[in-house]
């Protein structure tokens, strides 16, 4: 779990702080992982902020290395993106929180090709919504199999009949 | 005046020919597993290629959150299931990193040792499978499986199993290494030069075997990067990276090796770095003994439930298919809340369908091999 | 009455022999078939560091009846939208032609099923036929693959025939017949035949384009594309089990042995080479052996390369063919005429046709040697660039 930073003044550790530097606009808070500095981003602003990783010389995120979807209880899902940049060797980590009720993320197969399965995976595990998806398939489960596994809620053994059932909330019983 | 007459070109449109979709798995000699993709082909050339993949998923991350840090080290194994060793190294890595163990230095040489036995052992599978795919008649299979079976033997001495060694803990591992090791290892090394020579000797002046690879379906290092390909794939476009040299892990700083690269990123160059990479790993290996501390093998503090409050952390590691990068989420219990696995064959199939479409259906075989995809990864 | 028994064709006794003789050719072949598919597994397996069959009767030298009898009675299974009759007759005629190619084989001297005067181009109208059966198995059998496969096929073999018949034209030119018993006996030492030697020296581009294209007209590695077992799994028969799959293999190892005897008769002397005539014994079995010995080293070479070599490419194998192969064997068959007709010394004969056969190696060198460079042409103890 992230560490929150102290509130003021504001301080970005590692590579966060090159980031606002050259991104001054994009609105973001940043936490830290064990491994990588945490950029936590609004859905709406995100493909803003992307886009500004992607292109600016400075920070070159070339490389979209994974797309993780957490179930984060509470009816909220997270999604985190780890990026790294091939020139100048750094990565960074972005994560977007979004309630269940509009579990809609901006998809970032226009800036990186490696965003697509990813995010067809991602959606079918955990019923997130990738708006702007050019094939929103199911990627590993049957296309007829609404269920989300990687939810906390999904039962773990106890899943009898799994095709045809229509998407129900979080919680739903077999 | 026309050489056709009028009803002679108008005809012409009762020629028009149709689309052929074939079905090329689940069951398929050339898929390496129960990958199943449906080409759309126009007499021999492909023109669209969609891939199903799935056939094996077993809901490794599922399972993973539902089991202790110790239990799930048999799901990890399972995912890269020719390099079982270089999967468990970075799951443990990923849950030391999150409880702040330390692992001794016998134990991070010995597995900087096994994981490269591993990427040897795959890298072979990879020569033998693509020399059949190309066409060989099973000869290179049979020749990479000479030193993949003294490969395994040896595992199945150190950790009781071949395939599946589940032989890394989080802190350390399992046991420590038997005896004759040294000399062990040795004889191995002496023994996969030998079929490295054979191989290379059979395939790689093959007037034929370049003549289908050299060329084919090349691929600039920017796509490659911006489609998420890493590894040998990514090397053979021409960038040397490599992560145990970009970001050393474990005690990779303190070895000495090259990193192969390719120019074109063709099918050629994606075999011949695979096949200088295993050579690059003998060396590592070489190093490693020489290196080798004595010491413990695991850490003595370790607890004996490994419990870890909350951390985060994203681990990669140079697999042996590209980067196996291990998402891992933990808040308190004995079960890690969320570990997501990041797997190079996942990421580089994705880039199938691009490399594929154009080229003759014979071609798309060896393209998918290739690839050197294990479905156990792909599929989770 | 005498008509009925005396007459060359039409005489009883004229049938009787030849189906004596058929019956036990057929008979010979079968053996030879089970042999050959037990040979090919024990090179194939010694060549890959295998032990290949060993535990059905000693080294496992009756497992050729054993994948018989498995074989036989396993089930027949026909798919539901195979084409019925097509699907079930394929099989045997594609068996057919090469039945057909053994009656005009001369093993010995006059120890074959007949003597054909024209028995060179018999041997290759019959081979044409065996497409037929090839493409109605591809068509028949309603699946994918099998169409690919069938497909392949045809345009293989069609393309491939022609340089083959035109390496064995230019043999024939030199022969001066198209009986297979002259020919061979032509390539003897005997004094009243001129200074002739085997053909393999006198042509040895012809027979390179020979063995090529039979390579071709076999199905056998690197040109097994019809058959590609990594790509269409199997090709045409990918459909067909039991028997009709086992008259596949029948046919496939019969036309192997067939060219193997076929190609040692016109290019390597046949029985006739060496000249038996005044050895040790009788005639025939000498022969018969000299034939067997010829036919084995064959088939071993058709091994060899099919275990070494990876599979050519569709258009790859279509230009080679039309690109290098015909042309030099029309170069050729020019030359022999040339030579021939103007009664040119016969050692011009070896010269030109081993100027070709040198032309073409030197084609397949130079484009290695040609070949777009890189860092990794090379040892793969040299590569290597260090990390940024």
């Amino acid at each position: 779990m992230t560490q929150p930073a102290p509130a003021s003044p504001p301080e970005y550790p590692g590579i966060s702080g090159l980031i606002h530097k050259s991104l001054p606009k994009a609105a973001f808070t940043v936490l830290s992982t064990k491994t990588d500095a945490d950029l936590q981003v609004a859905a709406a602003d995100l493909l803003e902020l992307v886009q500004g990783l992607f292109e600016r010389k400075e920070l070159a995120f070339d490389m979209l290395a994974n797309i993780t979807g957490i179930d984060m209880g509470e009816d909220k899902l997270a999604v985190k993106y780890n990026f790294y940049s091939f020139k100048h060797n750094h990565r960074v980590q972005v994560t977007v929180t979004v309630p269940w009720a509009n579990r809609h993320v901006p998809s970032l197969t226009s800036i990186y090709g490696a965003a697509d399965w990813h995010e067809r995976e991602a959606a079918e595990m955990l019923g997130l919504v990738f708006d702007g998806h050019p094939n929103p398939k199911a990627l590993l489960l049957d296309e007829d199999v609404r269920i989300h596994p990687l939810l906390k809620s999904h039962p773990l053994q106890t899943v009898e009949i799994l095709q045809g059932i229509e998407e129900g909330v979080p919680g739903f019983k077999f | 005046m026309s050489v056709w007459p009028e009803e002679r070109v108008t005809t012409i449109d009762s020629f028009n020919t149709v689309d052929m979709t074939i079905n090329v798995g689940p069951q398929h000699p050339a898929t390496h597993g129960v990958f199943r993709m449906v080409l759309t082909v126009d007499g021999e050339v492909v023109v669209d290629c969609e891939p199903y993949i799935g056939y094996l998923h077993r809901g490794l991350e599922k399972l993973t959150e539902n089991h202790d840090y110790r239990q799930s080290m048999g799901w990890w194994d399972r995912t890269d299931y020719l390099a079982g060793l270089c999967c468990e190294g970075a799951y443990c890595m990923a849950v030391e990193k999150m409880a702040g163990l330390e692992v001794p230095e016998r134990a991070e040489y010995i597995r900087v040792m096994m994981m490269e036995l591993s990427r040897i052992n795959s890298h072979f599978m990879f020569l033998g499978a693509f020399g059949a795919d190309v066409g060989s008649f099973g000869t290179s299979f049979i020749y990479a499986w000479r030193e993949r079976e003294r490969i395994y033997d040896f595992f199945e001495e150190v950790s009781g199993d071949r395939m599946f060694p589940t032989y890394f803990r989080p802190g350390g591992l399992m046991a420590d290494l038997p005896e004759n090791y040294e000399s062990r290892v040795r004889w191995l090394l002496g023994s996969i030069n030998q079929g490295l020579e054979d191989l290379d000797g059979l395939l790689t002046g093959n007037e034929i075997f370049v003549e289908r690879c050299k060329g084919l379906s090349p691929m600039s290092t920017s796509r490659a990067v911006n489609l998420g390909i890493t590894g040998p794939i990514l090397r053979a476009t021409g960038l040397p990276w490599d992560l145990r040299k970009a970001e050393p892990y474990s005690v990779y700083d303190r070895m000495k090796f090259d990193i192969p690269i390719g120019e074109s990123g063709d099918i050629f160059d994606r075999y011949f770095v695979r096949l200088s990479e295993i050579y690059q790993s003998t060396k590592i290996i070489e190093q490693c003994l020489e290196q080798m501390p004595k010491g413990l093998v695991l850490n003595p503090d370790l607890p004996k439930t490994l419990r870890i409050d909350n951390a985060e952390c994203y681990i990669r590691t140079e697999g042996t298919k590209g980067e196996y990068g291990v998402y891992a989420m933990a808040r308190g219990g004995v079960k890690p809340y969320r570990m997501k696995l990041r797997s190079p064959s996942f990421c580089n199939l994705a880039a199938l369908k691009e490399m594929v479409v154009g080229n003759y259906l014979a071609d798309a075989i060896i393209i998918l091999g290739s690839l050197d995809i294990v479905l156990g990864e792909v599929d989770k | 009455m005498t008509f009925l028994f005396s007459d060359p064709v039409f005489g009883v006794w004229n049938w009787v022999d030849a189906i004596i003789r058929i019956l036990v050719i057929v008979l010979v072949m079968t053996f030879v078939v089970i042999y050959l598919t037990y040979g090919e597994r024990k090179v194939v397996a010694r060549f890959q560091q295998r032990l290949g069959p060993t535990k059905t009767g000693t080294a496992g030298l009756l497992q050729g009846f054993a994948d018989t009898i498995k074989l036989a009675s396993k089930e027949d299974i026909r798919p539901t939208n195979a084409d019925r009759w097509v699907f079930e007759f394929a099989p045997y005629l594609t068996f057919i032609p090469v039945l057909m190619v053994l009656v005009s084989l001369p093993f010995a001297k006059d120890w074959g099923v007949r003597d054909l005067s024209l028995g060179m181009f018999y041997v290759f109208a019959i081979l044409g036929l065996n497409i037929v059966g090839i493409l109605m198995a591809g068509l028949g059998s309603g699946n994918k693959y099998a169409l690919l496969g069938g497909v392949r096929a045809a345009a293989q073999m069609v393309s491939y025939e022609i340089p083959l018949v035109l390496s064995l034209l230019s043999v024939a030119m030199i022969a001066g017949s198209l009986n297979l018993n002259e020919i061979a006996m032509r390539q003897s030492f005997t004094p009243d035949n001129g200074q002739y030697a085997p053909f393999i020296f006198l042509q040895p581009l012809a027979f390179i384009i020979f063995f090529t294209a039979m390579l071709s007209e076999l199905h056998r590695a690197p040109f097994d594309i019809p058959v590609a077992e990594s790509e269409i799994v199997g090709g045409y028969f990918v459909e067909y089990s039991g028997m009709r799959w086992s008259m596949f293999q029948l046919t496939e190892y019969a036309s192997m042995w067939a060219f193997s005897v076929f190609g040692s008769i016109v290019f390597l002397g046949g029985w006739a080479v060496p000249d038996t005539s005044d050895w040790w014994g009788p005639d025939w079995g000498w022969q018969l052996g000299i034939t067997f010995i010829k036919s084995v080293a064959w088939i071993l070479a058709i091994m060899w390369v099919r275990i070494t070599v990876p599979r050519l490419r569709i258009d790859q194998l279509m230009s080679f063919c039309w690109k290098v192969l015909l042309p030099m064997a029309l170069v050729q068959l020019l030359m022999n005429g040339f030579i021939l007709v103007y009664d040119w010394p016969p050692i011009l004969l070896t010269l030109t046709s081993g100027a070709g056969a040198a032309l073409l190696v030197a084609i397949i060198i130079t484009r290695a040697i040609h070949r777009p460079k890189s860092k990794l042409v090379g040892t793969y103890k040299q590569v290597g660039v260090a990390a940024r």
